[in-house]
């Protein structure tokens, strides 16, 4: 069961988030902060890595969640707060990311790096998180 | 024929009879064109109307040249001179080579006689578009219109073409209805030819 | 992990007929001429549109093909070639020369130019110019900074279409990486 989505532009700066739950309870400066250590953390974590190319954590499990990002070429994360051992996530990443290059990308009134606003990528993200619940 | 030792054919040689022999391009090339072209025409206007209007003078150009083409190719040069057969050739021929699917509807406005609507529940150009909230009534298949009035105007009916969103029942995005009103001389010489 | 990526083997993605793609490219090229009146002030808006246009197509690209990363110039050069024009613009591209920071590339084929003849007047025009500023654009995503230029068109007489890329310089740090 999917619990939230974040997505971070390449300099850390949070362009989307949504919660799925109501059990996910942030505000927008909480979102907006964690967004942009995410994106510290994570890359930290490639550097720590022994062997040069790590792209950084892939999965992150805890206790009462399990954390999955995905990280493009390009720098953009999309990383989404599940339960734990759900099912599909990385899939449902995926999807954003390609409707992230629909109907944001195509989308002439969308700023490039600039928070999202774009009443049909709600729309479709919505019936994605439908897809990947049922 | 090129002056300059082109090899290409001369542009009626080319294959303008056989637009199926040509491969076919991503939807997202178009796409992101169409996109470019809606931010540049924002930075030579100063308003919403002047947009559409803008966009409308492109969509044009690419009206006028379409019919050129599917003239030749699909009616053998025969020209339509009948209304309700430029409306059908619209919504159908222009609409299938255009945007690979004919037109969803085809409507007499209810208001006035002189006016036709053209919608369309997904048009190409407005697929991936969502426009701010202070944009208003922006509607980008101004672009579109901008095509049939070009298609219209260079068949011999002339008219105002307009793109409109209408939020329709059970879907979750509104449809672009293309209005269309012809110029009264149109509409005299239709009634002279008679039913 | 591998960089070079599973690359879709079929064009990904919907297609459309190219005669709407080529008639509004012309349109707008007409619409520039007439807004900016020189053909080199035209040259360079296309350039700039297609840079931004570059910077966006990129990620619908890599979205739609699951590529993952091209660690270098060359890498980037092949998929473009292999997989990018006919993605987008349904045409094959053959790499006819590669070094390390160059390369020639030629298109079997050019949907932007159909139809179109040029008139004498506009000699200085760079009709398919867009196409330089889309690839500049979409390598710069990928920490690429790259020169483009046309180096041989149809329009000028020449018997191909043909790019001629140079790399200027990796911008991140982290490549070129090393082989695993």
């Amino acid at each position: 069961m999917l619990l939230s989505l974040f997505v971070v532009n390449k300099s850390g700066g949070l362009i989307y988030h949504r919660n799925f739950s109501s059990l996910a309870k942030l505000d927008t400066n909480d979102t907006l902060r964690l967004g942009s250590m995410w994106h510290s953390l994570h890359a930290i974590s490639s550097q720590l890595s022994p062997v040069p190319g790590c792209k950084g954590i892939e999965l992150l499990e805890a206790e009462t969640f399990d954390l999955h990002n995905f990280q493009t070429p390009t720098g953009i994360k999309f990383f989404a707060v599940a339960e734990c051992k759900s099912h599909g996530v990385d899939r449902f990443l995926k999807r954003v990311y390609n409707l992230y290059a629909d109907y944001v990308l195509k989308n002439p009134f969308y700023e490039l790096d600039m928070p999202i606003r774009c009443e049909l990528f709600d729309l479709q993200l919505t019936s994605e998180v439908t897809l990947t619940m049922n | 024929m090129s002056q300059r030792g082109s090899v290409l054919p001369s542009l009626v040689d080319r294959h303008i009879l056989t637009s199926k022999t040509r491969n076919d391009v991503g939807v997202g090339a178009f796409a992101f064109l169409f996109s470019e072209i809606v931010q540049y025409s924002q930075t030579r206007v100063s308003n919403v109307s002047e947009l559409e209007r803008k966009l409308a003078d492109v969509g044009f150009d690419v009206g006028v040249r379409m019919l050129e083409l599917l003239v030749h190719r699909e009616k053998a040069g025969k020209r339509e001179n009948r209304i309700l057969g430029i409306l059908s050739f619209l919504h159908t021929n222009v609409w299938k080579n255009l945007f690979g699917k004919t037109a969803d509807s085809l409507e007499k406005g209810t208001s006035a006689d002189d006016e036709y609507m053209i919608s369309d529940h997904d048009l190409l150009v407005n697929r991936y578009i969502s426009v701010p909230r202070d944009m208003g009534h922006l509607n980008c298949g101004a672009f579109a219109a901008g095509i049939v009035e070009g298609v219209l105007k260079s068949a011999g009916f002339p008219a105002r073409v307009t793109a409109h969103s209408v939020a329709s029942e059970g879907l979750s995005r509104p449809k672009t209805t293309i209005l269309i009103k012809f110029a009264p001389e149109v509409i005299e010489r239709d009634e002279k030819l008679g039913s | 992990m591998s960089s070079k990526g599973k690359v879709a083997s079929s064009v990904a993605g919907e297609r459309i007929n190219s005669e709407l793609f080529t008639l509004t490219y012309g349109a707008l090229v007409r619409h520039l001429l007439l807004d900016l009146e020189s053909p080199e002030e035209v040259n360079k808006q296309l350039d700039r549109m297609g840079q931004n246009i570059g910077v966006r197509l990129v990620d619908d690209f890599l979205a739609k093909t699951n590529t993952t990363r091209c660690r270098n110039f060359k890498e980037a050069v092949k998929t473009i070639a292999d997989t990018g024009f006919k993605m987008f613009l349904g045409i094959d591209a053959k790499v006819t020369q590669i070094g390390d920071k160059e390369c020639k590339m030629v298109l079997n084929d050019n949907p932007l130019i159909d139809f179109v003849e040029l008139p004498e007047k506009l000699e200085p025009l760079s009709y398919c110019n867009l196409l330089c500023g889309v690839i500049r654009g979409a390598l710069e995503q990928v920490s690429m900074k790259v020169e483009v230029l046309i180096s041989k068109d149809p329009l000028k007489g020449d018997e191909r279409f043909e790019l001629h890329m140079k790399l200027l310089e990796y911008i991140n740090e982290e490549y070129p990486f090393a082989d695993d």
